[in-house]
């Protein structure tokens, strides 16, 4: 029952901050902005802050470069092809890369706009955004029973940002049980069904 | 769209999701993903999972004067840069080499490998692997080679078959170094790939291998 009440009023929250959206959208509204603000730039800054630990300044950056990209592309977020959190967390993901490339030791051209943009928003039709949501709260709820080993590589590798080897070193294991454990626990969450 | 039957192994993907892919295999799962229908949906919920990860984060409490500041800047953002204008560029390029191939395949500055191979290095990535076409003639062979490092191979136009299959429009092909292979292009028509190599190519043909110190110097 506890779970029943925490998705609603997760629902509610993200229908909440999907109305904020549309009116920034629309009418270029501050005060719903902020609102965007209030709930998403600690998240910004906590994402940030799993890859680069104790990198203020690098993550207000972040929460900065999001934010405005989030004011300047409003219009073009569509809810039909994905629920809010989820464009955001893409557009922090590009921001971040964005940002690392930028900063690395070691320069490349590649301009990673082209690779990550767009693609994605011309994703499925409307039948499978139809189960979007559904699968959505599979995942969530799939995330809370997944084995501790397995969610510990997806939080390597989604928030602290870590390649396949990298994952390997830290934790120590060889990187085809690092594979596997993705693997497994992307099945648990059925995330690699085609229907 | 669903053209291709050789896709990136699901942990690829997700490394793609999560944005801890380098840059240059990053873009030939971008190649791939304008083929196929099946992983632009797995990417879909591959970044459902990436968002819910990041809901559940502790949030990290961000201070009221980066806020306001924010907000007053929203006045004099410049306008989002337009996409780029359609017609621009050739419609058989994906979106992922526009920053590098301007107009179409042809008007690139294509260097002869091989009687029936030609190349043109777009990049290199901060990782130092090698980002090039290659084109193959029609009924063309590219030299027997293994490889260093991984290799990863998107097929933009025609086709090729090597010791394990053919390989058509949009697929999606690693090869490591214990994989030998010759790949040869369909006699129908030539055949544009993506290459990404993470490390020098090594020919194993006998005058090939008398060629392999200066390939190998000029990754240095």
């Amino acid at each position: 029952m506890a779970l029943m009440t925490d998705t609603t009023a997760k629902t509610d929250k993200l229908s909440q901050l999907s109305e904020c959206i549309d009116r920034v959208a629309e009418h270029r509204d501050k005060a719903a902005f902020a609102e965007l603000f209030d709930h998403y730039a600690p998240l910004i800054r906590a994402y940030s802050l799993a890859r680069e630990p104790g990198a203020d300044l690098v993550a207000d950056e972040l929460v900065q470069e999001v934010m405005t990209r989030i004011w300047l592309k409003a219009e073009k977020y569509n809810a039909r092809l994905a629920n809010l959190n989820t464009w955001i967390f893409t557009l922090a993901r590009n921001c971040r890369i964005d940002y690392l490339r930028r900063n690395s030791r070691y320069v490349t051209e590649i301009d990673p706009t082209d690779i990550f943009n767009d693609i994605e928003d011309e994703g499925p039709g409307p039948f499978q955004m139809a189960q979007q949501s559904r699968v959505q709260q599979n995942i969530r709820a799939g995330l809370e029973q997944l084995p501790q080993e397995q969610s510990e590589i997806l939080t390597k590798v989604y928030l602290e940002g870590k390649s396949h080897q990298q994952t390997s070193e830290e934790l120590k294991l060889p990187l085809g049980t690092v594979k596997s454990r993705v693997r497994l626990a992307l099945r648990k969450l059925e995330v690699l069904v085609t229907r | 769209m669903d053209k291709a039957t050789n896709h990136p192994y699901d942990e690829l993907l997700a490394a793609y999701s999560a944005g801890s892919l380098p840059l240059s295999q990053a873009m030939c799962i971008s190649a791939h993903l304008e083929h196929c229908r099946d992983c632009a949906q797995k990417l879909q919920r591959l970044n459902h999972v990436g968002s819910e990860l990041m809901q559940k984060l502790k949030p990290s409490r961000t201070s009221d004067e980066l806020k306001h500041k924010l907000l007053n800047m929203l006045d004099s953002l410049p306008e989002d840069e337009p996409n780029d204008e359609p017609g621009r560029h050739d419609p058989r390029v994906p979106r992922c080499l526009h920053q590098f191939v301007k107009h179409g395949y042809d008007d690139l500055n294509w260097k002869r490998v091989s009687a029936d191979i030609h190349s043109v290095e777009l990049c290199r990535d901060s990782n130092g692997a090698k980002v090039e076409l290659l084109k193959i003639k029609p009924g063309g062979s590219a030299t027997t080679h293994t490889h260093m490092g991984d290799e990863y191979t998107v097929i933009l136009e025609g086709s090729f078959s090597d010791e394990s299959g053919l390989y058509g429009q949009g697929d999606f092909v690693v090869k490591n170094e214990n994989d030998k292979h010759t790949p040869v292009a369909t006699q129908d028509r030539e055949c544009i790939c993506l290459a990404v190599t993470e490390g020098p190519i090594q020919f194993t043909g006998f005058m090939h291998r008398l060629l392999n110190p200066f390939i190998r110097r000029s990754y240095a």
